[in-house]
């Protein structure tokens, strides 16, 4: 605004809205991710933002405007469209998930494709910013684009918060909830529109093709240090907006380096550190709980299970029926 | 319209009833059938997995759904809770459609049906049976936790309560799966095969648990794959291969020859896939000869 173009984008005001726009767009993502993750639905992440493109470059030829909110109606509803669509396809034939997800993926992301070489072609300018949703580019979030995210996004995660129990439900045991009368479906619907909100909101930052690595890795980073489903959320909408912040931040320090992989980069660095070296579900502890195992039997110095466990079995000990010693299995090493 | 009735299990439930949120208030006739399904037909593409069953089964009582692999046993129980479609048929619950008495039903699915793995803590598994009367938005409070505290009390799990459930055993997970159909506090109680992959002496607890239920007059109807201690274990047993082949109480169904007709000739008394040897104690025929 104040001064040329080019040096506006180094001031710290600018960083400031890019870091924190790019951060907002990570923790929604990253919270909401923890779900598509847990109902092993992560490739619908990557199904809906490629069906999205289409949806941005069709919204820009009908109203020939480039502001976010238009484009993101356009990706919104494209999205959703190839929601329904991989539902249907799944429903009603014998096409398996995965195949019908990548299908759909591939045909929108193609459509989308020729439609913006299409606009790339034609005489105005500012057409040539909408490949910007490739790769993303946070460095062209406005002020008012981050609002856009901060509202919609503080929005979506109070309705999960608010549906906590019915979404946890769904995750874990849709029948039961649906035998209990709860409306499970009304619940997907919710949850799978919180997730393509979520999307869509990062894709000028994250860009589609690489959008749904930020849904599902600080998810799958989180899912290793904790065995909550809350604490599970909230650390990876942290590292979601962690991730969001550094790569917008790394992708400012070049000029024309796109955002969604510096983003993703960071976030995988993120998911090979929490995979490694977890407590309890890390490969490392488990090599050195093995070799520990290993050692205290060679030292003579393992307890049977059930000689020191019988206090944890149950509060009043002795001859109860239940505590099997049988059915614990050597209970747990704490 | 089945006027048979037992005449011990109805009485009324007494002061360990201890319903927190389905008060007995709204206790239903004791003449009306726990369970009446009519003309029953469930099919997947084309094949007809349960073909026009009828069926009452009493208050108060402890039925045992058997039959082959493939006979339609979970189908039936699915049916009946509105989880796969009836191509064809009607059931009423405590002589309501489902969607009525959703409060007074409960569930138990088979303990494979989930994945185990999920963050979560034993306790947070249970309170998921108060969600149906909490109703969306609400939040599980004290009383929510009291009611999951008894019933972890009830399976004996209170030792685990904050246990994560992937650290379960198969026979805990089935304990946890129980509670939380307990503490929905319903009146008919479906399970599908409760005794699946746990030890003898678990198999014991569950089995008191759902005499307990039983004789406070709720209705308990289970998928049951050993036919060894169906006499042991339940009143009535339904026997199902596709069609409904017999159904009423153990001692006058439970014959050699319905047993002969449902699997088709060959009583698998010692190859039941899934379940542990029976109890010395109790050769099956011994028992359904009585009536005999």
């Amino acid at each position: 605004m104040d001064g040329g173009f080019i040096p506006a984008l180094f001031t710290d005001h600018t960083l400031r809205v890019v870091g924190l726009g790019a951060g907002a767009v990570g923790a929604l993502a990253g919270s909401l991710g923890c779900f598509a993750l847990l109902r092993r639905q992560s490739l619908l992440g990557d199904a809906v933002s490629h069906a999205a493109l289409p949806g941005i470059a069709l919204a820009f030829l009908l109203t020939g405007s480039r502001a976010t909110p238009v484009l993101v109606l356009g990706a919104a509803v494209a999205g959703w469209l190839g929601t329904l669509l991989v539902m249907a396809v799944i429903r009603h034939s014998r096409i398996p998930e995965d195949s019908a997800l990548g299908i759909l993926l591939s045909v929108f992301f193609g459509v989308g494709l020729v439609l913006l070489t299409f606009l790339q072609r034609g005489p105005t300018a500012a057409q040539a910013g909408l490949d910007t949703f490739l790769f993303g580019q946070a460095a062209t979030l406005l002020v008012q684009d981050v609002i856009l995210v901060l509202s919609v996004g503080t929005v979506a995660l109070l309705l999960l918060a608010l549906s906590w129990k019915e979404v946890k439900l769904l995750s874990f045991d849709r029948e039961f909830g649906r035998v209990q009368g709860i409306e499970m479906g009304r619940v997907d619907v919710l949850l799978t529109s919180l997730l393509v909100v979520a999307i869509v909101l990062g894709l000028q930052t994250v860009g589609v093709v690489l959008m749904s690595a930020l849904v599902v890795a600080p998810a799958a980073a989180a899912r290793q240090w904790t065995d909550s489903l809350g604490r599970m959320v909230v650390l990876a909408g942290a590292l979601g907006a962690g991730a969001g912040v550094g790569g917008a931040w790394v992708s400012t320090l070049g000029d024309g380096i796109p955002t969604g992989p510096a983003i993703v980069l960071l976030a995988s660095t993120v998911v090979a550190v929490s995979i490694l070296a977890a407590p309890r579900r890390g490969i490392l502890w488990d090599r050195i709980r093995r070799r520990r195992v290993h050692s205290r039997i060679r030292r003579g110095d393992l307890v049977p299970p059930g000689a020191g466990q019988t206090a944890a079995q149950a509060p009043s000990g002795g001859s109860i029926p239940m505590a099997s010693p049988g059915a614990h299995g050597g209970g747990r090493e704490d | 319209m089945s006027d048979e009735m037992r005449s011990s299990g109805v009485a009324q439930t007494g002061p360990s009833s201890g319903r927190t949120w389905n008060v007995d208030g709204d206790a239903p006739d004791p003449a009306v059938p726990a369970l009446e399904v009519d003309d029953l037909t469930v099919a997947y593409r084309e094949q007809p997995v349960l073909w026009d069953v009828d069926l009452r089964i009493p208050q108060g009582s402890l039925t045992a759904i058997v039959g082959p692999n493939g006979a339609g046993k979970t189908t039936l129980i699915r049916a009946i809770l509105g989880l796969v479609p009836r191509a064809a048929g009607r059931v009423r619950i405590l002589g309501s459609v489902l969607e009525e008495v959703r409060r007074q039903v409960a569930y138990v699915p088979q303990r494979g049906s989930v994945d185990w793995d999920f963050p979560t803590s034993v306790e947070d598994v249970v309170l998921m049976g108060t969600y149906g009367h909490l109703g969306w938005f609400r939040r599980p409070g004290q009383r929510e936790r009291e009611a999951v505290g008894r019933a972890l009390e009830r399976v004996e799990m209170t030792a685990f309560a904050r246990r994560q459930i992937s650290e379960l055993s198969g026979g805990q997970q089935q304990r946890v799966f129980l509670a939380r159909a307990l503490v929905q506090e319903a009146r008919v109680h479906f399970l599908d095969e409760p005794f699946q992959g746990v030890d003898a002496r678990t198999e014991q607890s569950i089995v008191e648990v759902l005499h307990e239920l039983r004789d406070r007059g709720d209705t308990v109807v289970a998928v049951h794959h050993s036919l060894q201690t169906v006499p042991d274990y339940f009143d009535r047993v339904v026997l199902l291969n596709v069609r409904l082949i017999a159904a009423g109480p153990v001692t006058s169904v439970f014959t050699d020859d319905n047993l002969r007709t449902a699997y088709g000739g060959r009583i698998p008394y010692l190859s039941p896939t899934s379940s542990p040897p029976p109890p010395p104690s109790s050769p099956p025929d011994s028992r359904s000869r009585v009536e005999g």
